[in-house]
């Protein structure tokens, strides 16, 4: 085959055609840029809808440290020494400013700054989030893909059964049965307890992320499933298959990355309900995760805990979702960062 | 004449499709035929059109070409296709990677679902030249550039790192069509290239379809149900109805003097727009369902021209009546020089 255009004569009709090259790749980092500025913004609403919230509920940290019947100028007295006795404006700006500084206030109980228990605890749930999803993804990504190509008769319908059973188990019950199995009956994985250093803390995690796996695992591997489904249908695959590719790269590049996008959106989403949801997990395995405290600071009316610990899990589920599109959008194309 | 004759007219017959039967495997003994009976030859540097109805099984003939008919859970029942001392209707999986692509390139149907949308279009069709011989990045890129250029690609080193929902689709298409040629293949199947394209781009990817087969000696076989299309660029011509081949010959004379009422009721139905407010004429009923084909000639319940000898007995093979130029109607030998 030679180099030069075959009929060149049809070139400038052709440029008379088609005229433009189409749109022009956008910086992609413009768009990262863009989106990351929103996700501050919500970010920042968060921490407001949590000031007020706490505030708005009923009962008080002062009674609930001092008890009903305490005296009136008791009462004042460490209403002051809380700084609860300006108005809830003043008390804002006085979080706000104290957030610039690295200052997130102290526990209104026990007096530990709450920077403190954020750094102690956090670690424990953002762990506890890191197993499960990874776990996840080592389950669903092979089930779902073996599932769409298999084409073996009757296995789409057990698939399907099977997931929908995981889905209705509610993770309490499913954590408690495997806790007995595994730490009671087999004696295979601590009952409770934890350790901070790495590799020792995967012992104590990845029974509680079993459980989260039952959860997750169907909603994620139905969501790819079907993509995948969908993805088959398309003629590229087709293409791919004719143009003769070797199966490793068919299999990532025509089949799985095409289907992939809507379930790392949907992954990071869960990520975000799940850094709500390890706290029935926490109790459960006794694990002392970040979740824990805020039951128990909730309950005690403890503002600047309550407040320190929804600002850091606003903010985390704001730049999962974030950094879950920016994913989506780098293995593929077609989604758009808006 | 018999079917059988017919390769002996040419000996610059590349593909010999016979009796091909395709269909899909329901359950241990319910088939259902898609194809019955295809019967075709495709000859060198030639362009072949095939022309039917939605579910004719134009589609699946081509799928066969390129073995991908498993995809869609559909098999080859019987028959043979003959290219180059093989069978492909016989080849196992690991011997079409021989021949896909290198020996047969493929058009996707639609523009924009054809090209993979998560790489770009320098990537694919670096990977259709990688495939077979290793070969230097920078030797890639070039041959890259160069069908690019082939295919009339403007500006090609930017399209190059171009993913494909950036491109309109007829630069889409012509850099499917230069993914099909990358590897010289003898055959392109294009199986309707230029749907979903606009009337001034679809003249234009067939001006490089014609291109392609003039200068590279490349054969193509063009799916359509657009008539106009099919005679402006092809060479001969198969019309396929309820899945069997009615008939098989050259553009010219198919046009001039059609052997099979199908064929006349489908040159009727054009749409005349040099006269304003002519009536459109269509085929009276639909095509039979797959599965659901008549006794007899499967167009006997369409046909104008229907006697009592085609409502009976088994479907009408392929006969050649004139020269180089064969009809399944029983009565065709009566039909010729009704044209229009």
């Amino acid at each position: 085959m030679t180099a030069t255009p075959i009929g060149s004569g049809v070139e400038s009709a052709v440029r008379a055609q088609e005229g433009e090259d189409g749109p022009r790749p956008q910086p992609t980092w413009e768009k990262v840029l863009r989106r990351t500025g929103r996700a501050i913004i919500v970010a920042f609403w968060v921490m407001v809808v949590a000031f007020m919230l706490i505030r708005l509920s009923p009962g008080d940290p002062v009674s609930a440290a001092l008890g009903a019947d305490a005296a009136p100028d008791t009462v004042a007295a460490a209403r002051k020494a809380l700084g609860l006795d300006v108005d809830p404006l003043t008390q804002f700006w006085n979080y706000l400013t104290g957030l610039f500084r690295g200052d997130l206030g102290a526990s209104l109980i026990s007096g530990v700054p709450v920077t403190e228990m954020l750094r102690t605890n956090m670690p424990v749930t953002l762990w506890l989030i890191f197993t499960s999803v990874t776990m996840t993804l080592v389950i669903s990504l092979p089930l779902a893909m073996f599932i769409a190509m298999a084409r073996i008769p009757g296995l789409p319908y057990l698939f399907r059964t099977l997931t929908a059973i995981g889905l209705a188990l509610p993770s309490f019950l499913v954590a408690l049965i495997l806790l007995y199995q595994f730490g009671l009956i087999w004696q295979v994985a601590p009952i409770f307890g934890y350790d901070p250093t790495f590799p020792a803390n995967l012992q104590y995690l990845w029974l509680p992320s079993l459980v989260n796996c039952v959860v997750l695992v169907p909603v994620l591997s139905r969501v790819l499933y079907s993509s995948i489904l969908d993805t088959l249908e398309e003629e590229f695959v087709e293409t791919g298959v004719v143009r003769g590719v070797r199966w490793n790269r068919f299999y990532w590049l025509y089949v799985l990355r095409p289907s992939l996008a809507p379930t790392v959106v949907l992954l990071s989403y869960m990520m975000g309900v799940m850094v709500g949801s390890t706290v029935i997990l926490e109790i459960i395995f006794a694990l002392p995760g970040i979740g824990r405290e805020l039951v128990t600071a909730v309950t005690m009316r403890d503002y600047p805990v309550v407040q320190g610990i929804i600002l850091v899990f606003g903010i985390l589920v704001v730049f999962l979702s974030l950094i879950g599109d920016i994913v989506a959008s780098l293995l593929d194309p077609r989604v758009r960062l808006t | 004449m018999s079917v059988n004759a017919m390769a002996s007219e040419s000996s610059d017959v590349l593909v010999e499709i016979r009796d091909l039967v395709i269909g899909i495997q329901r359950t241990r003994k319910d088939r259902l035929l898609i194809v019955e009976s295809a019967n075709f030859d495709i000859r060198r540097a030639e362009i072949l059109g095939l022309v039917g109805e939605s579910g004719s099984g134009k589609t699946m003939v081509c799928r066969s070409l390129i073995g991908t008919l498993k995809r869609r859970s559909a098999s080859i029942f019987a028959g043979t296709i003959k290219f180059d001392g093989m069978d492909l209707a016989k080849l196992e999986e690991r011997q079409w990677r021989s021949v896909r692509g290198s020996r047969i390139g493929y058009v996707p149907q639609s523009a924009l679902t054809g090209a993979n949308p998560v790489m770009t279009v320098g990537k694919q069709l670096g990977e259709a030249i990688r495939r077979n011989r290793k070969r230097k990045e920078k030797d890639v890129r070039r041959r890259v550039m160069e069908l690019l250029e082939l295919v009339h690609i403007r500006r090609p080193e930017v399209v190059y790192d171009q993913y494909p929902h950036q491109l309109s689709g007829g630069m889409r298409q012509r850099v499917m069509i230069a993914a099909a040629i990358t590897q010289d293949p003898d055959i392109v199947v294009a199986d309707e290239p230029t749907t979903g394209l606009d009337v001034t781009v679809q003249a234009e990817i067939m001006k490089l379809l014609k291109e392609i087969r003039s200068e590279l000696k490349m054969s193509v076989i063009l799916v359509s149900h657009d008539l106009a299309l099919i005679d402006e660029v092809c060479d001969r011509l198969v019309v396929m109805h309820a899945g069997t081949c009615v008939e098989v010959g050259s553009v010219s004379a198919v046009a001039r003097t059609p052997l099979h009422p199908y064929t006349i009721a489908l040159n009727r139905s054009r749409i005349d727009i040099s006269t304003p407010g002519a009536p459109l004429i269509t085929i009276k009923g639909n095509p039979p369902a797959v599965g659901e084909w008549p006794a007899g000639c499967r167009f006997s319940d369409r046909c104008d021209f229907v006697q009592q000898d085609c409502t009976v007995g088994r479907n009408p093979v392929l006969v050649e009546v004139r020269p180089n130029h064969w009809s399944a109607c029983l009565h065709a030998e009566r039909l010729g020089g009704t044209s229009e």
